[in-house]
């Protein structure tokens, strides 16, 4: 048995060796650079072992966005059994940007219902992905969006790892990008909390410095250890998030992609962005070097030619 | 159909009252017979909250189930005893008094931060402190949970929730997929 | 063999005619006929018929998409946001419109003057695989009045996508000034092609740094989406050099198909010194092909190895790459090098259409099938699919209106002479 894992392993990290010396990358140089977010910034820390599900905090948001009205009235809890495309648990969309979902988990006597919206990056996909500077990192910590200058290429969609940004396709003539802004422009600009976070009958949400929240998610997990599994989602997750979670249960059961890794989205376009000065300063002159080697020969013998020429120019 | 839960929910403790009548101690007759709870009120009336009714329910000594530690009874997380085993009574002991009603105010949030021993990070506000408390409990006891089970919803309510005569029409899926 | 198409057009390559007289401007568009003569010859042609049929469905649908907008027209959604038009127009017509700047390097650059013949079908398909590219672009934003906004109005220039759309634009300009000369031969204006002449050098290099940084930035938009993206097609470091290289052999194999019906369909127009060395030349872009298509499987392989995901090639998503890998790049470079090897030029023309169509069997799967691989797969609506043909037959109406006009697949004769 030994043996053939040795082997295997040697295996690998021959091939992985050989691999590495071919491409001379390694995933560390990834995280030579990260934005931290802006020191005094806000945050949310979600609890979702307090969340019942009683929907309040998507009518809340509804109202505070002025969103046209909803499908079923938000003290209707038959829309937990709704399923979308895919089989999938329904998501934000143009008109709500918050939802709350139920999860069934076999082991636990109760349902775990999880909130979710923008969770505000700190360095966010949506941002780095758009080409007419629409998004903003505010200094209070929401991402907040342009809808003047936005063209509908919706490359921010392809990029955000929450798949949180829905589109009104339903608008001709205005189609813009709709999510949340952490209701930056009605509330969190003055000092307030988001509609969803005052809304909320449980106080599932806790409002304040992000860094002050992750010290009360680390207390709340060291004094109660059983009730909380031991990871603040968002704390670290794509760069770390404004908006994080704790949870009763491991994340991946209750709707979280846990394998996002740490690294803000661009991380992975910097391999790209990092060449685009290099081509744009090199290639002019490798390629116009190319033109005058391949050229050489030709001029050569023109010059050889004229030589030749003025030579026998002179010896008549 | 909600009233008779009620109403069962009280002929229980009443039931509950007669059989435990000879334990109710003294200091329990101290509390108020009912308190309204209003001071948060948005979209339901006030909730007239039955002090004596669910004091009828505990054993004289077990105040800390909802007071903590602030009636002098023993407090019974044992977290909570390693401080609090015998911090005594103290002079303010409405939820109001400790649970600020604004929890993420810009105010609050100051004193928070200048506190720099504070110990009580997670302390909820009264709204959160109200729900965490009567609703764990209600759940572990099988009381009503339901939000209209406690609370009667005003028509600022409807409103909010686009319920009773705001309900939407039965839309088609038109909503994207 | 197949002149009756071009039966009765008289294939004007010069500015006069036999009797000395100018040929108007008028009979040069109406390819020397009477503008009644034409149409009657143009309705008569069974091809045209079809495209009435695609036009009268795709024209109404087209408008509606204006008018009810795009969640009417596609299957687009908050999962999936981009759909048929991207994933056919842009990331497949960019990398087939390569040909462009393989051309210019060869011939301009490299000094291969024995590519000369089929230059400037090159930096035609380049330059309408462009532009029609943005034709698609512009049917799928949600707000395509504001597409010069990244340029003058707000601009974004972190972004990959801030790139792409100025690296088209001025690619689009500097493939119209590569084309200047073939319109200034057939509108007589001598003045702007010697311009041209005196700055080819400086176009080419141009084209070749806007290439090589745009193809490989419609590869590196997907590295924003490192965990919707299956793994298999997935590479933060190497996918702009999968998409850069793929585009090398997908322009020329996209020359290869583009001659090839050019040589059966449009014989008419083509001249002695096209179809005479248009064999040789096949035979000669096939290896420059073939030699692309090594360097992408190769490099391919490295990007599988380098984020170690070969257990992924034993699931179902594997089987699917591995069917991709050997159908889009493996047989056809067997292919390739075979017609090399026997210089059979109808081998390599087959081996050109499998790439063209491994081609868009790459960027579809990488946009559309492989995204969202955790989620569910989305079908387009068939109303994209109504749009996308009734633009692509006007890229191909277009295509051949410019081919039976200006001297692309034949020489200006005044220009010989002068």
């Amino acid at each position: 048995m030994k043996k053939i894992d040795r082997r295997k392993f040697l295996k690998g990290s021959l091939a992985g060796g050989v691999v590495a010396a071919a491409t001379g990358t390694t995933k560390k140089a990834h995280s030579a650079y990260s934005f931290e977010g802006y020191p005094d910034s806000m945050g949310v820390l979600v609890d979702l072992t307090k969340c019942v599900g009683c929907r309040t905090c998507e009518a809340a948001c509804n109202k505070e966005q002025g969103l046209p009205a909803p499908d079923k009235p938000f003290d209707d809890m038959s829309v937990y059994d709704e399923h979308r495309h895919g089989g999938l648990k329904r998501r934000t969309s143009e008109k709500a940007y918050t939802v709350v979902n139920r999860y069934d988990i076999p082991e636990k006597g109760e349902p775990v219902y999880r909130k979710f919206q923008c969770n505000h990056c700190n360095e966010p996909a949506c941002l780095t992905s758009c080409f007419v500077n629409a998004y903003t990192k505010t200094k209070e910590g929401a991402v907040i969006y342009d809808p003047k200058v936005c063209v509908g290429c919706r490359t921010c969609m392809i990029a955000c790892p929450f798949y949180v940004p829905a589109y009104s396709y339903s608008s001709p003539i205005d189609p813009v990008i709709k999510k949340c802004i952490m209701c930056y422009d009605t509330r969190l600009k003055f000092g307030k909390p988001p509609a969803c976070v005052e809304a909320c009958p449980r106080e599932v949400m806790t409002f304040g410095k992000r860094e002050d929240l992750i010290k009360i998610g680390n207390q709340k997990i060291r004094t109660t250890p059983d009730r909380y599994v031991n990871h603040i989602y968002g704390e670290h997750e794509v760069g770390g998030t404004a908006w994080m979670y704790l949870s009763s249960v491991p994340f991946d059961q209750v709707g979280f992609d846990t394998k996002l890794g740490t690294q803000p989205i661009i991380s992975y376009v910097k391999d790209f962005l990092a060449i685009v000065p290099m081509v744009l300063c090199i290639w002019p002159a490798l390629f116009t070097g190319f033109h005058l080697l391949a050229h050489r020969k030709n001029a050569r013998q023109q010059d050889n030619q004229t030589v030749k020429s003025k030579k026998e120019e002179g010896h008549e | 159909m909600k009233m008779s839960i009620k109403r069962k929910t009280l002929y229980g403790a009443v039931a509950l009252l007669l059989f435990t009548c000879p334990c109710i101690p003294g200091n329990a007759a101290d509390g108020p017979e009912m308190v309204e709870l209003g001071s948060l009120t948005q979209y339901y009336e006030p909730v007239q909250f039955d002090h004596e009714l669910h004091v009828g329910m505990i054993e004289s000594n077990e105040c800390a189930i909802c007071h903590h530690h602030t009636l002098g009874t023993p407090v019974l997380d044992p977290v909570c005893q390693r401080c609090h085993a015998s911090s005594g009574e103290t002079d303010f002991v409405a939820c109001r008094d400790c649970h600020p009603a604004k929890r993420f105010s810009a105010e609050y949030l100051a004193v928070l931060e200048e506190d720099i021993n504070l110990f009580h990070l997670e302390k909820p506000g009264l709204q959160g402190a109200f729900h965490q408390n009567c609703l764990e409990c209600h759940k572990e006891y099988g009381a009503p949970t339901g939000c209209q089970d406690c609370h009667v919803r005003s028509e600022k309510g409807d409103k909010f929730f686009y319920s009773g005569e705001y309900a939407p029409e039965p839309a088609d899926n038109s909503s994207g997929h | 063999m197949n002149k009756v198409a071009g039966v009765g057009y008289v294939p004007i390559d010069t500015n006069y005619k036999e009797n000395n007289e100018k040929w108007s401007v008028k009979e040069k568009i109406f390819l020397g006929l009477s503008p009644a003569e034409y149409f009657r010859r143009q309705a008569a042609n069974p091809f045209n018929w079809i495209l009435w049929v695609i036009y009268a469905v795709g024209v109404p649908v087209l408008i509606a998409r204006f008018i009810f907008g795009l969640g009417w027209a596609t299957h687009s959604s908050y999962d999936y946001p981009w759909g048929l038009f991207l994933s056919w127009g842009l990331f497949t017509m960019v990398p087939l419109s390569a040909s462009g700047f393989m051309m210019g390097t060869t011939v301009e650059l490299f000094g291969r003057k024995d590519f000369k013949p089929i230059e400037r079908l090159g930096l035609l398909n380049g330059l309408l695989g462009y532009f029609f590219a943005v034709v698609f672009l512009q049917v799928d934003l949600g707000q395509p009045w504001r597409l010069i906004y990244p340029m003058f109005v707000s601009l974004g220039p972190a972004a990959v996508l801030f790139l792409v759309a100025w690296h088209v634009a001025t690619y689009l300009s500097v493939q119209i000034a590569e084309l200047v000369p073939a319109f200034s031969e057939w509108m007589g204006l001598p003045r702007a092609k010697k311009f041209i002449k005196s700055i080819v050098l400086g176009l080419t290099v141009a084209g070749i740094i806007l290439s090589t940084l745009h193809q490989g930035a419609l590869g590196a938009l997907f590295t924003y989406a490192p965990g919707k993206l299956h793994p298999l097609w997935f590479s933060a470091e190497f996918m702009w050099i999968h998409f850069l290289t793929s585009a090398i052999f997908g322009g020329l194999s996209m020359l290869i198909v583009v001659s090839t019906l050019s040589k059966w369909f449009l014989s008419w127009r083509c001249d002695e010194n096209f179809l005479g060395s248009l064999d040789k030349l096949t035979l000669g872009i096939a290896k420059g092909a073939s030699l692309a298509l090594i360097t992408y499987l190769v490099i391919k392989a490295i990007a599988v190895a380098h984020d170690n995901e070969w257990g992924y090639l034993l699931t179902g998503w594997g089987q699917y790459f591995t069917f991709e890998i050997v159908v889009g790049t493996i047989v056809p470079l067997i292919l390739f090098t075979y017609a090399v090897r026997n210089q059979n030029a109808g081998v390599a023309r087959f081996a050109a259409f499998i790439t063209v169509l491994g081609i868009a069997l790459n960027r579809m799967n990488t946009a559309l099938v492989a995204y969202n691989w955790k989620l569910y797969q989305e079908i387009p609506h068939w109303r994209e699919f109504v749009i996308a043909l009734m633009l692509y037959a006007t890229y191909v109406v277009v295509y051949r209106a410019i081919l039976v006009r200006m001297p692309i697949l034949y020489t200006w004769k005044s220009d010989t002479t002068s």
